[in-house]
């Protein structure tokens, strides 16, 4: 294929943002912009452990869960306020990454005193919802992130028992503000908490069989986590923009996001460059460039609709690195799907420039151009009020009744690339034809 | 997941945070954290509470004993410091004492937290001579929490040191001892009687003034505050000039945490008078310590030699 430079701006903040259900490519593309120098750290600030962004460099692979995709590029990692921060994982990861090689791993980490904590409580309360609902699972990753953003809606809601917040059932009474990082450092408050927490879930945890840790040991090594990373909150990020620009990671993908995903097949997280906006802004930067990743086809995991799914049951599209997760659901594939794209780059309210991803892989030779929805020629799908979830309803609707119009799709990397930018309307900056940093253009 | 594998994980991250910051050697502090919270206490030999006393005394071996207090911020990533010493505490003693910097040194090590929200807020060895103040090192419990107020409680441990503290050398000799402080945050604004009495278990007359207290305490004490690059702090401006105002010149501003034990040793020895700053970095390197330049830094516009000892003499100190 043709060689052209990366055509990222250099020197401003960029947004890192997937524009389909996730698995867009984004760790890699953070990881090659983080090894091109320049960057002062990466900053996760939406979801949590459950992330799963692939790097390879130089032979060596890495999931990324909570670390930033620039930690094989010896970039440091900010989680901020809105990041859902699990801390047994990231020791978990942190092992991982020094088996690999990386040096002190959790001296890379700065956490904010803000940011919401995942417990194991959270895990079980998440796997056990996800038990009971059955065959109407939701594709939940069960790690209790979602779980860990509706106790802290059930708080502000100070839910009853049995009161419904969010389409959940509240099991207990929420007597106690969520536990956040800040309360590591407070044995009382963390003490506190943690016992509200456990209290309020075990009428919903004695309905499945799964169990957590006790509260002395979680209190335990809470305060390990506080006394081993550095907790700072934005002047530190501030500090940072002194030496560099940060390179803003998003977690999964924008048509996941919990307001502009297709209810209620979406996560408990804001996916749009929305909070990460609101962050730079906070700490007195110039917003960044917004760099939306998509791969060559349409990928998903677990349930909800894909339009432009098609049995890849012969491996045209072989994946590296995703698998299935018992709580998640299947792999799927589908074309390159123009309507949805659209929708997305229209939640993240626009895009400077696309990052196209495996083009390697390129095997359906097809893309969506348009649905056909009763009759009709859908080729975009109207951006509706924020937070309506109703109106979030009728599109899922509209996308299960939809049938996609396939074109085909030129064969030649830089015909596509200029295919897609001229659909789209966003010039794509930024390609990759394989997994490892070297493939990335 | 079941609670078996749960509890190995939340097992395991716990023994890799303290990794994190440097304190798997020590087994006392690995012991309470298997514990619930509410069983965390000093060990019983480092335990203020109800201290009269803690004395430096004389003894046939050691006739000139001076004695040198050590003490450690003991939260979060400041844990790590108790084990660099242990490691370099036979360095230490051998610059002290056989090179002559210092005759009979007794040394005390102590941890230092929050009495706002730590579980054990202060701990205070013995003054040892001997291998026994390894033990000691070891014994401290490093609680690591502290309560990101952007102060500790060093005020406590001062307070210690000035009002609980007997010692042969100034009794006998009117000399000062030595106290350093290893930190990277404030003093408590106040040393309130409520502490006093939860901590140190005396009966409470009013509160302490921080500023009145440093002053008294190096009546009786040459008292240096150590300020290494091991957090943010190092570079923050407030606590630089706050123990500035306390301590003038001798903060002393340490950028590789690992030298610590070599800016003791020869922080001493250039105030005793006994080396020079080059003949010091001379016996660093013949020790084969590479933080000559890193010690040179913090002791810059150190003063040196106020006082003289006695001339050391190799026939009594005995090489032994």
């Amino acid at each position: 294929m043709t060689a052209q430079r990366s055509q990222v701006p250099t020197g401003r903040h960029i947004f890192v943002v997937g524009l389909g259900f996730g698995d867009e490519g984004k760790g890699a593309t953070v990881d090659s912009l983080c090894a091109a120098g320049g960057a002062a750290a990466v900053v996760r600030f939406n979801g949590g452990a459950q992330a799963a962004h692939n790097v390879v460099a130089d032979g060596v692979h890495h999931t990324f869960a909570q670390f930033g995709s620039g930690t094989l590029a010896g970039v440091p990692t900010y989680l901020a306020d809105r990041m859902l921060v699990e801390p047994i994982a990231l020791a978990a990861e942190a092992d991982e990454l020094e088996r690999k090689g990386v040096r002190d791993a959790l001296s890379l980490v700065t956490v904010h005193p803000d940011a919401l904590l995942t417990t194991p409580i959270h895990a079980a309360a998440n796997r056990t919802r996800e038990d009971l609902r059955g065959i109407a699972r939701h594709g939940s990753c069960g790690r209790g992130i979602g779980e860990t953003t509706w106790y802290d809606l059930a708080w502000q809601a100070r839910a009853r028992p049995g009161d419904v917040v969010q389409n959940l059932r509240s099991p207990g009474s929420a007597g106690e503000p969520p536990l956040r990082v800040r309360d590591c450092r407070n044995p009382t408050a963390l003490r506190r908490k943690l016992d509200a927490l456990q209290q309020f879930y075990r009428p919903l945890l004695a309905l499945g069989g799964h169990g957590v840790p006790s509260v002395d040991a979680m209190a335990s090594v809470y305060r390990e986590f506080a006394a081993a990373v550095r907790i700072a909150g934005d002047e530190h990020l501030e500090r940072l923009t002194r030496t560099g620009r940060l390179i803003l990671e998003g977690a999964q993908g924008v048509l996941l996001d919990e307001w502009r995903g297709f209810h209620p097949y979406t996560t408990w997280s804001t996916t749009t460059p929305a909070n990460a906006r609101a962050l730079l802004a906070r700490i007195g930067q110039p917003s960044g460039y917004v760099l939306g990743v998509l791969r060559s086809y349409q990928t998903r995991h677990g349930a909800g609709p894909l339009p432009s799914e098609f049995d890849d049951r012969n491996g045209r599209l072989p994946e590296w690195h995703n698998g299935t997760g018992a709580y998640q659901g299947g792999w799927r594939v589908g074309h390159l799907d123009t309507v949805l794209l659209r929708y997305a780059i229209e939640a993240c309210g626009g895009v400077d420039g696309l990052a196209l991803t495996h083009l390697d892989r390129r095997g359906s030779g097809q893309f969506v151009a348009e649905y056909r929805y009763r009759g009709h020629a859908v080729r975009r799908l109207p951006l509706g009020p924020a937070q309506d979830l109703g109106q979030q309803s009728r599109l899922t609707a509209v996308l299960h009744g939809s049938a996609p119009v396939l074109e085909d799709l030129p064969r030649q990397a830089d015909q596509l690339a200029a295919l897609i930018g001229d659909l789209l309307r966003v010039r794509v900056v930024h390609t990759a034809n394989g997994p490892d940093r070297k493939n990335r253009i | 997941m079941g609670n078996g594998a749960w509890s190995d994980n939340t097992y395991r991250a716990a023994s890799t945070f303290r990794r994190a910051r440097g304190i798997d050697d020590f087994t006392y502090t690995s012991t309470l954290f298997s514990l619930p919270q509410a069983q965390w206490a000093a060990d019983p030999a480092l335990d203020p509470f109800g201290v009269g006393m803690r004395e430096s005394r004389d003894s046939a071996e050691h006739p000139n004993s001076t004695p040198i207090a050590v003490l450690f911020d003991v939260t979060g990533s400041m844990g790590a410091f108790p084990r660099i010493m242990q490691a370099k505490l036979g360095q230490l003693h051998g610059l002290l004492q056989r090179e002559g910097y210092l005759q009979d040194p007794q040394i005390m090590f102590g941890g230092i937290g929050d009495a706002d929200t730590d579980r054990v807020p202060l701990q205070v060895g013995q003054f040892e001579s001997d291998n026994r103040m390894d033990e000691q090192l070891r014994t401290i419990f490093l609680e690591g929490n502290g309560g990101g107020q952007k102060s500790e409680s060093y005020e406590l441990a001062t307070y210690f040191i000035a009002r609980h503290t007997v010692t042969d050398a100034w009794e006998k000799r009117g000399r000062k001892g030595y106290l350093f402080i290893v930190g990277d945050e404030l003093n408590k604004p106040v040393l309130t009687a409520k502490k006093l009495r939860q901590v140190l278990g005396e009966p409470a007359r009013g509160q302490v003034d921080v500023a009145e207290l440093y002053r008294e305490v190096q009546q009786r004490w040459d008292t240096y505050f150590i300020l290494p690059n091991q957090s943010s702090y190092f570079t923050d401006r407030q606590v630089r000039g706050h123990w500035r105002a306390l301590l003038g010149e001798r903060l002393l501003l340490l950028e590789d945490p690992a030298a610590v034990c070599e800016l003791i040793a020869l922080t001493i020895g250039l105030n005793e008078g006994t080396i020079d700053l080059t003949g010091g970095l001379d016996d660093l390197r013949r020790i084969g310590s590479g933080h000559g330049a890193t010690v040179r830094k913090a002791l810059t516009g150190v003063g040196t030699g106020r006082r003289m000892i006695a001339p050391f003499d190799p026939g009594r100190d005995g090489r032994r």
